[in-house]
């Protein structure tokens, strides 16, 4: 169980970006975007036989050609702002039937990924992934930022469409990040490796469908591409969210007209400043996300 | 005893070039314990080996059949006298490649195993009546060519559905693959109305190839008795529900059912077989 380098590229002072799979897709889609964006090179790997179970068998004429598993992949690219390594997961260790990799096997992915990060003499790593907010499908998905120490908090202010936790109404700071898109900002801040979650906002009702959410991706690669000092071209993950937010429509004339009345009220929510409430009262925010969940239990289970 | 774990070694079985027989419980048709359990009683198989269950399976608590609390179980069999090793074991829930590669360091390293026969069951549509067949996917073409003497459908074409995993047997198929042990997973179609019973026309489907493969020389009879007996049930139940008949004579013309018919047709049959028959 262990990591395979193809090559060893030169690489000043990297910043990591890596991603897995969650809600809406929204760090994959980033971490990947970025990648075809800038041409980054594959070059090396996670070997994924003690992490996963394989994902495709080809079977020709009867004979066993190909196993296929989910992929751990590592990317870099020399630019002229930050030289840049990607891991991309395909897929988290989940143990136990979760949805989540949690315990001894995320946290030994978690460092095998750290371990290539300080090969290279990475220092900084960003992940990436949803934060599920009360906010509608029309608006600019903001940015939820959590670094692993409190020394970065006076930088992440700095970022446009940005908020800490402690924007957030009624979290006051705290919060989770589950699975590996979180799991790794702690092995992080172990090792002395600063590190920055940056989570695009979803709207509540659409967290349990089988969509990505690419207006949310592009909010993070907006931030990302700040802070990598690097122009990242967007024009095709618009093109996806068009398509994605045509698909959106038709699953919200869906919604039983007394919900989305409801939810409807959220296009009017704006954040002038961070901290400052919405037009939305606690209770009528208490009653969205209950009318929210009982339409998809009814759905069966929100997908 | 010796142990490297996860494996047990109760006595080192005296074999020096045997073929490894795979089932699984929990298969379609039970097929994979009946088959390892009807080979072992046949031919007096021993317990030799086992893989210890924590790493594998979920332990919390136990599971519940006929009545009985189950605990997993992976267990190996020798049958010198015919240079086979019989493992059965119920699938494993997690850190399968470990498990795999454990399922071959046994065969490898203690069996001297050369070759793997891994059984498995698949959901067919045809109707019980239908002759069964065994089809073969093997991890190399030399395997595939000396399976060429024998009655299996051996040019399958198949890749994973979206949303669907590949079997353990593909996967321990493709380790064996790996370290050079040649394999055939068996797959032979259960009747979907039998597929959470019990099907010994399928059984013995898979048993004469085997026995003919590895020269076993099974009296079947025992087993051609059941195949009689399951078969007059059925008859009885065709005799007995119109619409059961009318079902199975659809199915036998090559037919579709719909999908509430086909639930009502497995539903009264398991119902039937269940009270006896």
């Amino acid at each position: 169980m262990g990591i395979r380098l193809y090559q060893d590229p030169q690489l000043e002072k990297p910043i990591l970006v890596a991603s897995w799979p969650g809600i809406g897709n929204i760090g994959i889609m980033a971490a990947n975007t970025l990648r075809g964006v800038l041409g980054a090179e594959e070059f090396g790997e996670i070997e994924p036989w003690d992490f996963f179970y394989p994902k495709r068998v080809l079977i020709r004429k009867g004979i066993l050609e190909y196993l296929g598993f989910p992929s751990s992949k590592f990317y870099f690219k020399k630019t002229e702002g930050k030289d840049i390594m990607l891991f991309i997961g395909e897929e988290q260790p989940t143990e136990g039937g979760r949805m989540y990799a949690e315990g001894r096997k995320a946290y030994h992915m978690a460092n095998l990924v750290l371990d290539v990060a300080e090969k290279f003499k990475c220092r900084r790593v960003y992940t990436s992934g949803a934060a599920v907010a009360l906010t509608h499908h029309t608006a600019k998905p903001r940015v939820w930022a959590v670094p692993n120490s409190e020394s970065l908090i006076p930088e992440i202010k700095r970022y446009e469409n940005t908020v800490l936790m402690s924007d957030i109404e009624g979290r006051g700071g705290h919060g989770n990040i589950t699975g590996l898109n979180g799991l790794l900002l702690g092995v992080a801040k172990k090792r002395g490796l600063e590190a920055i979650c940056l989570m695009g906002e979803i709207p509540v009702y659409l967290q349990g469908l089988p969509l990505s959410y690419p207006k949310a991706s592009k909010s993070v690669l907006e931030v990302l591409s700040h802070s990598l000092k690097t122009e990242v071209n967007l024009d095709k993950l618009d093109e996806l969210d068009r398509e994605v937010e045509r698909k959106i429509e038709e699953f919200y004339q869906q919604i039983p007209s007394e919900i989305r009345g409801q939810l409807d009220r959220l296009r009017h929510v704006a954040y002038a400043q961070p901290a400052e409430p919405g037009p939305i009262t606690e209770a009528e925010e208490k009653k969205i996300m209950e009318d929210v969940e009982k339409f998809f239990k009814k759905r069966g289970g929100g997908g | 005893m010796s142990q490297g774990y996860p494996i047990t070694i109760y006595k080192e079985p005296d074999l020096r070039r045997s073929s490894l027989v795979l089932g699984w419980s929990e298969d379609i048709g039970n097929l994979g314990r009946k088959v390892t359990d009807y080979l072992n009683w046949k031919l007096r198989g021993q317990e030799f080996a086992e893989i210890e269950p924590e790493d594998f399976f979920s332990l919390g608590g136990v599971g519940i059949r006929d009545n009985v609390a189950q605990f997993s179980e992976s267990k190996f069999y020798a049958c010198p006298e015919h240079e086979l090793v019989i493992f059965q074991s119920d699938p494993p829930g997690a850190e399968w490649h470990e498990f795999l590669t454990s399922v071959l360091d046994v065969a490898e390293h203690h069996c001297q195993t050369k070759e793997l026969y891994l059984l498995g069951a698949m959901v067919s549509f045809d109707a019980h009546t239908a002759p069964r067949q065994l089809l073969a996917v093997v991890n190399s073409a030399e395997m595939k060519e000396v399976l060429g003497q024998y009655a299996l459908a051996r040019d399958m074409d198949y890749q994973t559905a979206p949303g669907e995993r590949p079997t353990l047997n593909s996967f321990l198929l493709w380790i064996a693959k790996g370290r050079n042990i040649p394999g055939v997973s068996l797959w032979v179609p259960i009747p979907f109305y039998l597929a959470a019973m019990e099907d010994a026309q399928a059984q013995k489907k898979v048993l004469s190839f085997l026995n003919e493969r590895l020269g076993l020389r099974i009296d079947f009879s025992d087993l051609d008795q059941e195949i009689r007996k399951q078969n007059e049930q059925l008859a009885r139940a065709r005799s007995r529900f119109p619409q059961i008949d009318d079902y199975i004579n659809r199915l036998e013309s090559n037919l579709m059912l719909s999908e509430e018919e086909n639930g009502e047709l497995i539903k009264r049959i398991e119902d039937f077989l269940r009270e006896g028959g």
